[in-house]
């Protein structure tokens, strides 16, 4: 009895962190997917919470003072004097608030708290990130001719025709190697496995210019093939690594039948292997995508901002302007990026969960 | 994690008899697989190969070839290489270009070079990136150097042309018709230190311009202000203003890692309207000290303004803050809740679309504050280099001298034309007009210091520094001492 309490109350705290975790990572989210229905200035004038009914001050009477009160001394209003300071901020007074209304014509509102029920939002955040920004552009007559910007169909191919090989490219040479480390005999196989693990660190900053150097060399510099092998080779240690962990751990009983019956190692692998790691390779499947689909420093080095082959995380910042000043598109444009990472995630989540949990539960 | 698998023998045997039939089935398989890769990536391949291949073998080349190679177009009555890029005899070639502009800029900018390529049959590739700062110099050190590349900070292209990798246009471009078309003041900034001596390491295409106080006209107007003509005037239309109820200054300095820029414009302005031009290019060179009286009192002046919690919308806490973008729109609120904005002609894309240019709002000149330095204006720009030497590119550097080059996006708005031969007929609104006149006469013509500085000092600590001092977590002496220290390491 006491130990099933005991239990039941773990349980308990264990829900109430993991709902407070939740809580703290999907606040953010939430504010940023109400904000991407704000317009702009709204955004830098109040809080995202503010699109909720909630209580706000409302202009009520307005109080005229006379035009020449110094407003560095003491200024009187309704018979009782305040600072300026004290106006700038509001001073409360039962269930009406005095502040200013109008600093240079002297005037100062009495306000009465009201309720705001109805948000002001707008699409447009979205109708400018999908369907591409409208430019102005003048004529030599003075005419304003309007350019229509690209919307984001281009780079969501672009990013797509990327993020599939080098998604698919990686884990099939990774299980080829895992298979490799895990099952077959040869010289150096221990040297090499740790060599691969040990790449595990090197962070891929400092190969940049070495193979941007080859790639010049071999002319594959903002081609589809030399992003596929970047993102091959950066990902390639990983992979290896979390495949290597679930294949050897297979039951090499399995093995030692089909050997007996005469199958190769390629048929092992084709049909007892791959069938058996569904759940790996799509969990690590998963990860290889979203980081390839998040990534914006291989894309910027390996493959550039030509327009035909633009990826989205480069095609968003751009969204922004030279400056920055169309900062606000970046709310909607986060959640279209972040459609297809989502929708991955959901349609493999049950391997996922399987393969985290698939390699500790055998060991 | 366990290392090894112990098999035991007989499996191992019979693994390695097998192993035959399965090498030739894995090598089968591998090119097979190697061979579907390069099919699918062979068609991007080619477009852009051609571009890419050329600089490794062009940049060791250059220094040597240029002189014959120029000497050998000079001999030829042919022409120029713009005359014969007209006349089409580069059609069909490609030329990349790599720049910082995006977005609507690079809309104006490709609209801007339209009719060259139409008319020469060149194409310009242009690639823009936000992170143009941090790509062109891995571009150039991995051999990928684009063939003409736009720096809107001469300090950056300074620092690639010690290194020998970008061409002398000395003897590319026609030096007579160069000082005839630009302001020597320009000429004279394009000219840097390169791997032999001095070189002129680029042209300048569009400029930006710094001294400009931006104010709300019509109600302005209304408000029966005047605009004043000398810094006396306009301290005393800031203490009327804040009298009037309203402070007079909306200044924004946050810009995410580059907060604190904003305020070394100010900076910038003050010390070319309080000392000599001499003085100011020793301490763009790093030769005057941040710690001099020079500079320390025109950050004192500057003070007079930002300290005054008066003067400044929001108070002097709010300046540290206020993304730099953002500080306008108190302007354009009805009545204004701030009057003055000073910042270069590109922040009007900040201002609400609704806002009309000549009517609603307008700037006027940072006024003089000692008559004996005249009327200097501070101005920023982009320089454009060519790293890889062929016909075509030349032709296009050629082509970029031009102010032609750059009609369409002066019409449109928010940029100055450096060349003479912009007609001051182009600029679609009175503002851009009088600002292209104030650059043309201006007495003395600086370009913005913190951008020719070294990185560590005018993109680092004199950002750090003055947000130090604005925010109040350092005094001005201490905020000057920590702004020098850059030029130590």
């Amino acid at each position: 009895m006491v130990g099933k309490k005991k239990k039941k109350g773990s349980k308990t705290v264990v829900n109430i962190v993991l709902g407070i975790i939740c809580v703290i990572w999907l606040l953010p989210t939430l504010g940023l997917f109400v904000s991407s229905f704000r317009p702009a200035a709204d955004i830098l004038q109040t809080g995202w919470w503010k699109v909720f009914p909630h209580q706000e001050w409302k202009a009520g009477d307005t109080i005229q003072l006379s035009k020449d009160v110094d407003l560095r001394g003491p200024i009187e209003v309704n018979g009782k004097t305040y600072t300026d300071d004290q106006l700038k901020a509001g001073v409360k007074a039962d269930d009406s608030r005095l502040i200013w209304e109008n600093r240079r014509a002297r005037t100062v509102n009495s306000q009465e708290q009201g309720w705001k029920v109805k948000p002001d939002l707008t699409l447009d955040n979205y109708n400018n990130v999908l369907t591409g920004k409208e430019y102005k552009l003048k004529e030599a007559d003075g005419s304003e001719t309007i350019q229509k910007g690209t919307g984001l169909s281009q780079a969501f191919w672009n990013t797509l025709t990327i993020a599939v090989p080098a998604t698919v490219i990686p884990v099939l040479i990774a299980s080829f190697a895992a298979y490799a480390f895990a099952w077959l005999r040869f010289p150096g196989r221990k040297t090499l496995f740790v060599i691969i693990i040990a790449m595990l660190v090197i962070p891929i900053q400092v190969a940049l210019i070495p193979v941007l150097k080859d790639y010049t060399a071999l002319g594959l510099n903002g081609s589809y093939l030399g992003i596929w092998l970047a993102h091959t080779a950066f990902g390639l240690p990983l992979v290896t690594y979390f495949m290597y962990n679930f294949i050897s751990q297979l039951p090499k009983d399995l093995f030692e039948s089909a050997f007996m019956d005469g199958a190769s190692h390629f048929t092992i692998f084709s049909k007892l292997i791959l069938p058996l790691s569904v759940p790996a390779l799509a969990s690590i499947g998963i990860f290889q995508f979203l980081w390839v689909w998040n990534d914006y420093l291989v894309s910027l080095i390996f493959i550039g901002n030509q327009p035909s082959v633009q990826v989205m995380s480069m095609k968003i910042a751009d969204l922004v302007g030279s400056r920055g000043n169309d900062w606000h598109l970046l709310t909607s444009a986060a959640f279209i990026s972040m459609l297809m990472p989502l929708a991955i995630f959901f349609l493999l989540q049950k391997y996922f969960v399987r393969g985290l949990m698939g390699g500790s539960i055998k060991g | 994690m366990r290392f090894s698998i112990t098999n035991d023998k007989g499996m191992y045997e019979k693994m390695k008899k097998v192993s035959g039939r399965t090498m030739s089935l894995a090598l089968a398989l591998c090119l097979s697989f190697s061979v579907m890769l390069s099919a699918c990536g062979g068609g991007n391949n080619n477009n852009t190969a051609a571009a890419t291949d050329p600089p490794a073998a062009t940049n060791a080349a250059t220094t040597d070839n240029n002189q014959a190679s120029t000497d050998n177009a000079s001999a030829d009555t042919a022409g120029t290489p713009l005359e014969l890029a007209m006349k089409g005899d580069y059609k069909g070639t490609k030329v990349t270009m790599f720049g910082p502009f995006v977005d609507a800029d690079q809309v104006k900018f490709e609209s801007s070079i339209k009719d060259f390529e139409a008319k020469t049959g060149i194409d310009i590739q242009y690639e823009g990136s936000k992170e143009f700062e941090a790509t062109i110099n891995i571009r150039v050190d991995g051999g990928n150097a684009p063939d003409i590349a736009d720096f809107p900070q001469p300090g950056l292209l300074a620092s690639i042309a010690k290194t020998g990798k970008v061409v002398d246009l000395t003897s590319v471009l026609d030096q007579a018709k160069l000082a005839a078309n630009y302001n020597k003041s320009w000429l004279d900034m394009s000219t840097m230190d390169g791997k032999d001596g001095k070189i002129m390491a680029g042209i300048w295409n569009r400029s930006n311009v710094k001294s400009l106080v931006w104010y709300p006209k019509k109600q302005f107007d209304e408000a029966g202000y005047k605009v004043p003509e000398t810094w006396d005037e306009m301290m005393a239309l800031t203490e009327q203003i804040a009298k009037d109820g309203d402070p007079a200054w909306s200044i924004g300095i946050e810009s995410g890692a580059a907060t604190g820029w904003a305020a070394t414009d100010w900076v910038e302005n003050i010390m070319l309207r309080t000392t000599t031009p001499e003085n100011y290019d020793k301490w763009v060179k790093g030769e005057l000290s941040f710690t001099s009286p020079e500079v320390k009192n025109a950050v004192e002046v500057m003070s007079k303004i930002w300290l005054n919690k008066d003067y400044v919308y929001g108070g002097t806490k709010s300046i540290v803050t206020t993304a730099f973008g953002d500080a306008p729109k108190p302007m354009f609120e009805n009545p204004p809740k701030a009057w003055f904005n000073l910042m270069g002609n590109f922040i009007t894309s900040f201002f609400p679309e609704t806002a009309k240019v000549d009517e609603d709002y307008d700037w006027f000149y940072l006024p003089s504050i000692d008559p004996q330095y005249g009327k200097p204006v501070l101005v920023a720009g982009d320089i454009y280099a060519m790293f890889n030497d062929r016909p075509e590119v030349r032709a296009v550097m050629e082509f970029f001298t031009t102010g032609e080059s750059i009609k369409t996006w002066v019409q449109s708005g928010g940029v100055i034309a450096p060349m003479n031969d912009a007609s001051l007929d182009w600029y679609s609104s009175e503002s851009d007009r009088r600002m292209a006149k104030l650059v043309q006469d201006a007495s003395t013509l600086r370009f913005d210091g913190s951008d020719l500085m070294p990185g560590k000092v005018g993109a680092g600590t004199f950002w750090k520094g003055m947000t130090d001092y604005v925010s109040g977590t350092a005094t001005l002496d201490q905020a000057l001492e920590q702004i020098q220290s850059g030029w130590k390491n």
